[in-house]
């Protein structure tokens, strides 16, 4: 009944994941048996776990299992905060995340196992780190077979890394399209012809491409590719794909958002005023968890973060992510995960019964919603009419900040600069009729030293 | 290399034949390149001793965001 909850995992035959009153659970099934004693025997799983590289998990009893005919045991990982997807990944991040996969892989050989997915989708930011989600992604290594996620890993870390490298950051979005990462041959029609004397991009990707359209009307069994990859070979591999990777990188910072803050409306008192304000009213709803909407590089997401609030900050500026991301980093914050978004189209729910990859608003809601300097973005430059605006937001939070920017804010001036005046109900009155459809305001300040004004509102339930 | 391809993809993840066959062309000199790099680290160490080098990898290490690792080099298989 409750099979395939998580209906990301149900095309793997060693297990799958199910939810019981509130708790998520994970069957180990039988084919999986001797795989799974290995990794806890051989000492890879205490060394993943010691090193941040997997979820932790516990051993259960008595919970039934919810197929007993294939079940080996029950065990319960560690909550993940939130799953994000790749597509949601800035460059830096999703560089993290393929040095960890290679990294597992290699541990997993050390150990005698090899890593049997390489897909993006099994790695999460959790509590800053790059952790393995699915623990049950090791096989026993047999001296002499290939590895058999190599395709997966070029297609799902590689390509996208290589297209962002040497294109555009935002043709992340691609991996929306290709639920199994980039087709390498479609990656490397779109790639410059000098990846081509960039030795591993050649290998892994050009050649890679021209060798699957070769021989794509053939097929191969385990027997024919045993005793053909020795262990050096591998290791040789994956130190290969690890120096490709790193030899990678994006300029950041010279995007539109990155100096936003210099540039702002803001006195430097007026920021720290609206500072205030804000934590406040954090301080007062005390959340269990925040999402911070156009959060550029997260500094008001911090004032949740730093209070131990889970907080997501989400901005449409892969840029400005990509900063935020760097923060995190540096100063190894645990509560704060940044992930590129674009609220005026969000992610989808993606892959088989649009149910593998959940939409935003289905990883929701949230208690608390951040919305500061946001609104006249959605309203005036993508004409979303503010009943609208009031209605996403009341089904994405329980409590909502949000900051109201008015016509004669130079910002808004700017943004109405190229085009007509439509919006007559960007006023205060509208703005705050348009709201109290959906929520209650509890408290309304204005920024001292600028015309903004922020609420904090309660959705009516 | 000679490589007789026929029959049955039965494995869980279908890495495709061309996948597997660059594969097994590349992890051949790749493996190779890998023990070579590893002789002439050795040797390098060895003619370097400790010195100021293993301060500088941490460091480097800490400015890879996302690239922190690598403790764990192939060096510990040989």
């Amino acid at each position: 009944m409750e099979r395939n909850l998580q209906s990301a995992s149900f095309r793997d035959p060693s297990g799958f994941l199910f939810d019981r009153a509130g708790h998520l659970y994970r069957q180990v099934n039988q084919s999986y048996r001797k795989h799974f004693d290995y990794m806890i025997d051989s000492g890879l799983y205490d060394a993943l776990v010691a090193q941040r590289l997997i979820v932790p998990h516990k051993k259960v009893e008595g919970v039934d299992f919810p197929d007993p005919e294939s079940a080996y045991k029950v065990i319960e990982p560690e909550i993940v905060d939130f799953i994000s997807y790749p597509y949601e990944w800035s460059f830096l991040q999703l560089r993290g995340a393929a040095l960890t996969t290679l990294r597992l892989a290699r541990v997993a050989l050390d150990h005698g196992m090899i890593l049997k997915d390489a897909s993006a989708y099994n790695l999460q930011f959790h509590e800053g780190h790059w952790t393995l989600i699915d623990t049950l992604s090791f096989e026993i290594y047999e001296e002499g077979l290939p590895w058999v996620a190599y395709k997966q890993f070029c297609q799902h870390f590689l390509a996208p890394l290589a297209l962002m490298a040497y294109r555009d950051q935002r043709v992340n979005l691609m991996s929306r399209l290709f639920i199994d990462g980039i087709p390498l041959g479609l990656a490397a029609g779109l790639l410059p012809p000098r990846t081509k004397v960039n030795f591993g991009l050649l290998t892994h990707i050009h050649l890679h491409a021209r060798s699957q359209k070769r021989y794509a009307d053939r097929a191969v069994s385990k027997q024919q590719v045993k005793g053909k990859v020795s262990q050096q070979g591998l290791f040789g591999l994956l130190d290969s794909l690890r120096n490709t990777v790193k030899g990678l990188s994006v300029r950041i910072g010279n995007t539109a958002w990155a100096n936003y803050y210099g540039e702002t409306n803001y006195s430097a008192e007026a920021f720290e005023e609206k500072k205030a304000i804000v934590s406040a009213f954090i301080d007062r709803v005390k959340p269990g968890r925040v999402w911070d909407l156009g959060a550029n590089t997260g500094e008001f997401s911090r004032l949740a973060s730093e209070k131990g609030i889970f907080t997501i900050a989400f901005d449409v500026d892969p840029g400005a992510v990509s900063q935020n991301y760097i923060r995190v980093r540096k100063e190894g914050e645990k509560n704060l995960l940044p992930l590129v978004m674009d609220l005026t189209n969000p992610s989808p729910g993606l892959g088989w019964g649009h149910a593998e990859r959940e939409s935003l608003m289905a990883r929701g809601p949230v208690p608390l919603v951040l919305a500061l300097a946001l609104i006249h973005h959605m309203a005036i430059s993508n004409n979303v009419p503010l009943r609208k605006l009031a209605e996403f937001f009341s089904q994405v939070c329980e409590y909502l900040v949000i900051e109201f920017v008015p016509k004669s804010d130079s910002q808004v001036q700017r943004l109405l600069q190229s085009r007509e005046d439509i919006f007559e109900d960007y006023s205060i009155s509208g703005f705050e009729a348009a709201f109290q459809e959906y929520f209650s305001i509890i408290e309304k300040k204005a920024v001292i030293g600028s015309e903004r004004i922020l609420y904090l509102m309660e959705t009516i339930r | 290399m000679k490589i007789s391809v026929l029959l049955r993809p039965l494995m869980y993840l279908d890495p495709g034949t061309g996948s597997f066959i660059i594969q097994m062309i590349l992890a051949g000199f790749l493996g190779i390149a890998v023990a070579v790099k590893i002789y002439w680290k050795k040797i390098v160490a060895f003619i370097k001793r400790d010195k100021t080098g293993k301060v500088q990898d941490e460091l480097d290490n800490l400015d890879e965001y996302g690239g922190e690792q690598d403790s764990e080099s192939p060096e510990k298989k040989g």
